[in-house]
């Protein structure tokens, strides 16, 4: 939405071709100068630029919606709302699950089970709807090394013997669970935002990234001056993606 | 009229090529006419005429500005501000705690800004006001609508649901109590429904979209004029990552500061920001304090500082015009944001205390 070509907010041509030569291309770039800069930089007068500004504006701002159309949304769809855990009193706490379209953090000492708890998730997701799941694909970036395919085709056959009964289930299970390993920041923020087009090709349905601490903690050494800033760059970087990928495609993250 | 050509609003080509024809003030212009003026300088009749109804509409503008007279004056005597601030209403937060360190509640025309860490309930204050502010007036609320602008994407239409029903729950028992006329009259409209079709929500990805939204609120205020409260939560979020140029930063939010002031004191509604918390690495110590850097602080006209205290949230209000700083303690139930039980009285000696550490302690003397 930023990146929005000026071209596109139906601006004119040649107010088009006069704003490049300053360099401003985008939405973003417009926003950010202030109404004298505009002034100058379009050769136009004060109301004039206010209403190219609310041109712009409009083309890059969001649309609106009461709550009430959410909740609307929402109450249409309520088996997509949630990924059930299959344990009861958590679904309860979290009212129903975990959520779609927002991000869930799952924290601990080692040794609690994690990874257990996602590998568990991953199994869920690719189950049809009808018993609890997603009926989607599964992305799973691994930044640990420590997703191991046959704990999860144990916990597939002894959690669900009656659906997994043949191998050829299994195996169509394990085919729809990417898993993709990445082991520096900046890789995981690459493959963070390829995953887009991943999603609608392989209409992936749940995404887990185990963990964001390790390899975070492992680059950035938080005794160090700049390295704050650039850490909290990358979190809050990766995060907005995510929460975008989540929101879009409806699914939990 | 003697207002010097340079200082209007005109296009930088046109102004050039009057001070070039020789043009100093306006008036010259306006006595020239646009035949002439588009003879002297070259362009065209339609543009002069433009020109010249720009002219026109400044010095009119600044003619009513001179004489005093209404509408585009902003000054007033203090007298008349006092009257107008003592018949203003407040939003409740449905602390009486937090109301009472307020002043009130949280009070319109001003900006007031709430930072805490993580999931000490900032959104779920937010998510109360939004729907404390549409409480009809019999009832001690402003009757108004709100609007959400959301950045970080953690508004969950449930939980609205959760603390509307709460609130409907609550007057229905003041009417039953009080049994007046107007009170039956007002939960009529009053209903969930009602409530959640009158908050509008934005949800804004970057600063960009942030920055359009807030671009465009004085319209929309103005065909929505019920509208008493604008909550943007995260104003953080957006302006924390993919920023090299710190100075833009700077320059973006207190501009942003700015129209927010001016939409706060036009529609006489309340701004409610939230900031996240940074650490500032010192000498030998790390502090916890609010994002966004020295300049933000002063954009905002009430500051509430939320933290923990082992597993109590405590609210310190830590930037004031009217209010001395104080803390309270409140709590998150399933009905919303309320008062900690039994309710937290906040004597004028204790409320000087700035360190939350004292506040469990003394409450548990008493009890």
């Amino acid at each position: 939405m930023a990146a929005k070509k000026l071209r596109r907010a139906q601006l004119s041509q040649e107010m088009c071709e006069r704003l490049s030569r300053y360099q401003i291309t985008t939405c973003q770039d417009f926003l950010c100068l202030s109404l004298l800069e505009l002034m100058k930089v379009t050769g136009q007068s004060y109301y004039e630029v206010q209403k190219l500004l609310c041109k712009v504006s409009r083309a890059c701002a969001p649309k609106m919606q009461t709550a009430y159309e959410m909740k609307l949304r929402k109450s249409v769809n309520p088996s997509s709302a949630f990924l059930s855990t299959t344990l009861h009193s958590l679904d309860r706490v979290l009212h129903g699950g975990v959520p779609c379209r927002s991000l869930t953090e799952i924290t601990s000492p080692p040794g609690c089970g994690k990874t257990q708890f996602c590998i568990m998730l991953s199994v869920l997701a690719t189950l049809p709807v009808s018993m609890g799941g997603l009926d989607g694909a599964v992305i799973y970036i691994d930044t640990e090394s420590a997703f191991s395919a046959e704990r999860l085709i144990e916990i597939a056959a002894n959690r669900f013997p009656t659906y997994f009964d043949s191998d050829e289930k299994l195996l169509c299970m394990s085919r729809s669970i990417h898993l993709y390993r990445e082991l520096t920041c900046c890789s995981v923020l690459k493959r963070i935002m390829s995953l887009e087009e991943e999603i609608i090709s392989k209409k992936v349905k749940l995404i887990i990234i185990d963990s964001v601490a390790s390899v975070v903690r492992k680059e950035f050494d938080t005794k160090l001056q700049g390295n704050l800033a650039e850490r909290s760059n990358f979190l809050t970087r990766g995060a907005s993606v995510l929460k975008y990928l989540a929101e879009e495609f409806s699914i939990p993250v | 009229m003697q207002r010097e050509v340079g200082t209007l609003p005109l296009a930088p080509a046109l102004r050039a090529r009057l001070a070039a024809a020789g043009f100093q003030t306006a008036q010259e212009l306006l006595d020239t006419g646009p035949c002439g003026l588009s003879k002297e300088i070259g362009i065209s009749r339609e543009e002069a005429l433009e020109a010249l109804q720009v002219v026109r509409r400044e010095c009119h503008g600044n003619a009513a500005r001179t004489a005093g007279g209404s509408g585009a004056t902003r000054k007033c005597t203090a007298l008349e501000l006092l009257e107008e601030e003592q018949t203003q209403g407040f939003i409740i937060t449905f602390c009486s705690a937090l109301d009472n360190i307020l002043g009130g509640g949280v009070q319109l025309t001003k900006i007031t800004e709430i930072c805490g860490a993580p999931g000490v309930g900032k959104t779920q204050l937010c998510m109360q006001l939004a729907v404390d502010v549409q409480i009809p007036e019999c009832f001690g609320g402003v009757a108004g609508e709100a609007v959400f602008i959301d950045t970080e994407g953690s508004f969950m239409v449930d939980r609205v649901v959760d603390i509307a029903a709460a609130c409907v729950q609550h007057c229905h028992l003041i009417a039953e109590a009080q049994q007046e006329e107007d009170h039956r009259k007002a939960l009529e409209t009053f209903s969930l429904e009602n409530i959640l079709s009158h908050i509008y929500y934005f949800r804004c990805r970057d600063y960009t979209e942030l920055l359009a939204q807030v671009y465009l609120l004085p319209e929309f205020l103005s065909e929505h004029s019920k509208v008493r409260l604008v909550v943007i939560d995260g104003i953080a979020f957006p302006f924390r990552h993919d920023f090299e140029d710190l100075s833009l930063r700077t320059r973006l939010l207190n501009g942003l500061a700015q129209q927010l002031i001016i939409i706060a004191n036009d529609h006489k509604s309340a701004v409610v920001l939230t900031n996240q918390m940074t650490t500032r690495i010192g000498q030998s110590q790390s502090t916890l304090v609010p994002a966004l850097g020295e300049s933000w602080g002063h954009a905002a006209t009430v500051r509430l500082i939320f933290h923990w205290d082992n597993s109590q949230r405590l609210a310190t209000l830590y930037k004031s015009p009217s209010q001395k700083e104080s803390t309270i303690a409140y709590h998150i139930t399933c009905h919303g944001f309320r008062d900690v039980q039994p309710p937290a009285v906040t004597h004028s000696t204790e409320g000087t205390e700035l360190n939350p550490r004292k506040r469990p302690r003394t409450e548990e003397e008493r009890q």
